[in-house]
């Protein structure tokens, strides 16, 4: 907190104003300060040319480097990726212009993330084109998949993470934790992973990793926006003359949240709706037959029919029939199942002569 | 050394989910139908479980026959079990494990369906004969016999003078091939039980099912002598020996659809269809003409299908025993298609699939029907040491009749098929 802090509101103030003065925790800006902001966030007209010509290197070379991560399902690969990735820039930028209700930057922002976007989905494509070897959608690897079906924890940690990168932003000496936050809400990664499942034919995995994407770009902007303005980065000229604007601007933001939202508690609700029919699964398992080990599991719940794929670890003389596992899951669960369970029994013989 | 075997094992289960009513009573049903199968067979019985509130409960076994006999051995019984072998349905009543359909229900089954006694064991019904195959289908090309000027014959002489007349234009009478895996063999089977049918008649059939008729008898021998004329024979059959016994039976008729046939006719089940891709429509490329006989009078129709017995004499087991014997049995299945009734009274509108509608009026035309045979005897014979003698006959040309005899376990434990 600033020494110079004035009295938080008067009692002229209506409570709403008098909570945001208590929320903001600085009141005055220099205009240097702002400017310096500013300038990180905005090519000066006369740099453009160079800020693009950056922009588009880091861009393709980081987007590079996440499709070979996933193809490679290397993890290390990919958060290398995330730091590299130049996509956040333009997104706190984005959120900059909102809140100062400028629309030539605005516009230039929302450009540079179209055309970015674009680039990096092509280029994902690309590098699957050229490498993804024996990859198919069938049978991808953690790296891939784990960006193919968000959740709401996604949306939860990208409103954080917004909320990072623009504390960040605002509050100069914490600059160096702006890599964090590209980490926690990685752009590039989501992008390659749409242009890599694209080149391998599956439209829904590719919509998965655009839904994660979309998210992460609408919560960043829009969590983005709302610290710049609580934190009086805003001019109070500016603030006061756009005030009545500047939830009229946000509020598409808003509700693209929100729709964004439906789609991921649906997927929520999935996840957690199969995790807890795995559960049953185990505990049949368990119940089946109590000397099997189970060594995998896989299950795919449906409206229609469930699967159940088991692989169990028996001695060959205690085997139990499928069809009671199948009986114990369809009657604790009350769905009809497929099951497969496939027998391992480990034997082993030797000899030696000599 | 470590070896991991490694056996899979699949099963299917439904349990209709709409229960407000379960107060009706459970019937549980064990059967090998698994996955869209075992859909299909549960919109079977959803009208039953709608009109009675007896809820129905299906448990599909990959492994049945291992499972049912050993859950009987367990004491473990289903209510109703589904049978895809007679001869399994008879073992089982004769060990006292299964109830005989009751009576009216038994009495009315029998008057109405043809073949129903299928289900009979020493004298008494315990089995409803519910889903129906049929065997004596031959399935040629309507399109490529009237591009040629061939006829469908009317009797086994025109059979073979329409094969001398395929040969000669240079093309495969036959299309045949038998491969399916540790079954393989039953394919051929089915042509020999089909051959005794037409030259002996029924009677001979059912002794030699029951074991009374030898495989060496003249009557057999002279089956066997007949299916030589065409397995053994030179240009009669597409890829001869090798691709009989090597290439799967599904797959035997596809060169029939290329755009020029390399065969003419294959004799199979109505259970196999072309495969879609190849372009097929009913009626314009594929068909099928029963298998003729010695003379133009219609010939006796093999079939096949699966049995349903109770094990338990609840109400609602009866009940159920009483819906599947009735006319409405299947409709949800056939409206999805892969199910033929042998039921007279079964709506012919709710087939989805003319095929299937035009199966299912061959077994109600046929003068007389006769269960699979293998299926019947001794499973020892039956689902064994024939279809190896099968397989020996297409290699060598020579069928072990006199082993086969030996391995025929006497007296079969009922004669009444």
């Amino acid at each position: 907190m600033s020494s110079d802090q004035t009295p938080s509101g008067t009692f002229s103030d209506p409570p709403a104003l008098t909570l945001w003065n208590r929320v903001r925790e600085r009141e005055e800006w220099t205009d240097e300060e702002r400017q310096h902001i500013l300038d990180d966030l905005f090519p000066e007209d006369h740099n453009v040319v160079h800020y693009v010509k950056r922009f588009a290197a880091l861009l393709i070379l980081s987007t590079t480097i996440a499709a070979f991560g996933l193809v490679a399902n290397s993890a290390a690969v990919v958060i290398g990726a995330m730091l590299v990735a130049p996509l956040m820039t333009p997104m706190l930028a984005l959120a900059a212009s909102l809140v100062y209700g400028e629309m030539r930057r605005f516009m230039g922002s929302v450009a540079l993330i179209v055309v970015g976007t674009g680039a990096a989905i092509v280029v994902g494509w690309l590098v699957a084109f050229f490498a993804s070897g024996s990859l198919t959608a069938t049978a991808l690897d953690s790296e891939i998949l784990a960006r193919t079906s968000p959740s709401l924890l996604d949306l939860g940690i990208a409103i954080a993470a917004g909320l990072a990168g623009g504390y960040v932003l605002t509050h100069k000496g914490s600059g160096s934790s702006l890599p964090g936050v590209a980490i926690a809400v990685a752009l590039v990664p989501p992008l390659a992973t749409v242009g890599v499942t694209l080149n391998l034919g599956s439209t829904d995995l590719a919509s998965g990793a655009l839904l994660l994407y979309t998210t992460n770009l609408i919560a960043i902007v829009l969590s983005a926006s709302v610290v710049m303005m609580a934190s009086g980065f805003v001019p109070d000229h500016v603030r006061l003359i756009a005030k009545g604007r500047f939830g009229v601007r946000l509020l598409p933001w808003a509700v693209a949240l929100l729709v964004v939202a439906v789609p991921l508690a649906v997927h929520t609700q999935a996840v957690i709706r199969e995790e807890a029919f795995t559960r049953v699964v185990t505990q049949s398992v368990a119940e089946w037959d109590p000397r099997a080990s189970l060594l995998d599991v896989s299950t795919e719940l449906s409206t229609g029919r469930s699967t159940v794929e088991v692989t169990v670890a028996t001695t060959s003389d205690s085997k139990r029939p499928a069809w009671e596992l199948a009986k114990l899951i369809a009657d604790k669960e009350g769905v009809d199942v497929d099951v497969e369970v496939t027998f391992q029994t480990a034997e082993s013989d030797a000899s030696s002569t000599s | 050394m470590i070896l991991v075997a490694v056996v899979a094992f699949f099963a299917a289960a439904c349990t209709p989910t709409s229960d407000s009513n379960t107060d009706q009573g459970v019937v549980e049903v064990f059967g090998p139908f698994r996955g869209e199968d075992a859909a299909k067979f549960a919109a079977t019985v959803a009208p039953f479980e709608e009109e009675t509130g007896i809820d129905v409960r299906y448990v599909g076994a990959g492994s049945f026959v291992q499972n049912i006999q050993q859950r009987v051995a367990d004491a473990d019984y289903p209510d109703v079990a589904l049978f895809p072998q007679p001869a399994l349905l008879r073992d089982m009543a004769a060990q006292g494990a299964l109830v005989p359909v009751p009576d009216e229900v038994a009495s009315r089954f029998l008057a109405d369906v043809p073949g129903a006694v299928i289900g009979e064991a020493g004298g008494v019904l315990y089995g409803i004969w519910f889903r129906a195959a049929a065997k004596s289908l031959v399935w040629y090309r309507p399109d490529v016999f009237e591009a040629r000027g061939y006829t469908v014959p009317k009797t086994w002489g025109e059979l073979v003078a329409l094969s001398q007349v395929m040969k000669s234009d240079g093309v495969a009478p036959w299309c045949l091939s038998m491969e399916s895996f540790g079954s393989t063999g039953w394919v051929g089977t089915d042509w020999i039980e089909d051959i005794v049918l037409r030259e002996q008649g029924v009677d001979v059939f059912d002794g030699w099912v029951a074991g009374d008729v030898l495989f060496s008898s003249s009557e057999i021998t002279q089956a066997f002598a007949t299916f030589g004329a065409i397995v053994n024979d030179t240009g009669s059959v597409l890829g001869g020996t090798n691709r009989i016994l090597n290439v799967p039976w599904q797959r035997a008729a596809d060169p029939m659809f290329d755009a020029e046939p390399a065969c003419m006719m294959q004799k199979q089940a109505s259970f196999w269809v072309p495969d879609a891709s190849l372009g097929t429509v009913f009626g314009e490329n594929f068909d099928f003409f029963i298998l003729p006989g010695v003379t133009a009078a219609p010939a006796p129709v093999l079939v096949s299908g699966d049995i349903a017995g109770a094990f338990n004499d609840r109400p609602e087991v009866a009940a159920f025993m009483e819906f599947l014997a009735g006319p409405d049995a299947g409709v949800g299945w056939a409206s999805r298609g892969g199910f033929i009734s042998p039921h007279p009274e079964f709506d012919p509108a709710d087939y989805i699939f003319d095929v299937d509608r035009k199966v299912g009026q061959t077994i109600l035309d046929a003068p007389s029907l006769r269960f699979d045979g293998s299926d019947l005897m001794p499973s020892v014979v039956g689902t064994d040491a024939f279809w190896e003698g099968i397989r020996d006959f297409i290699r060598t040309g020579i069928f072990p009749a006199a082993e086969i005899d030996e391995a025929f376990p006497r007296p079969a434990l009922f004669n009444d098929g």
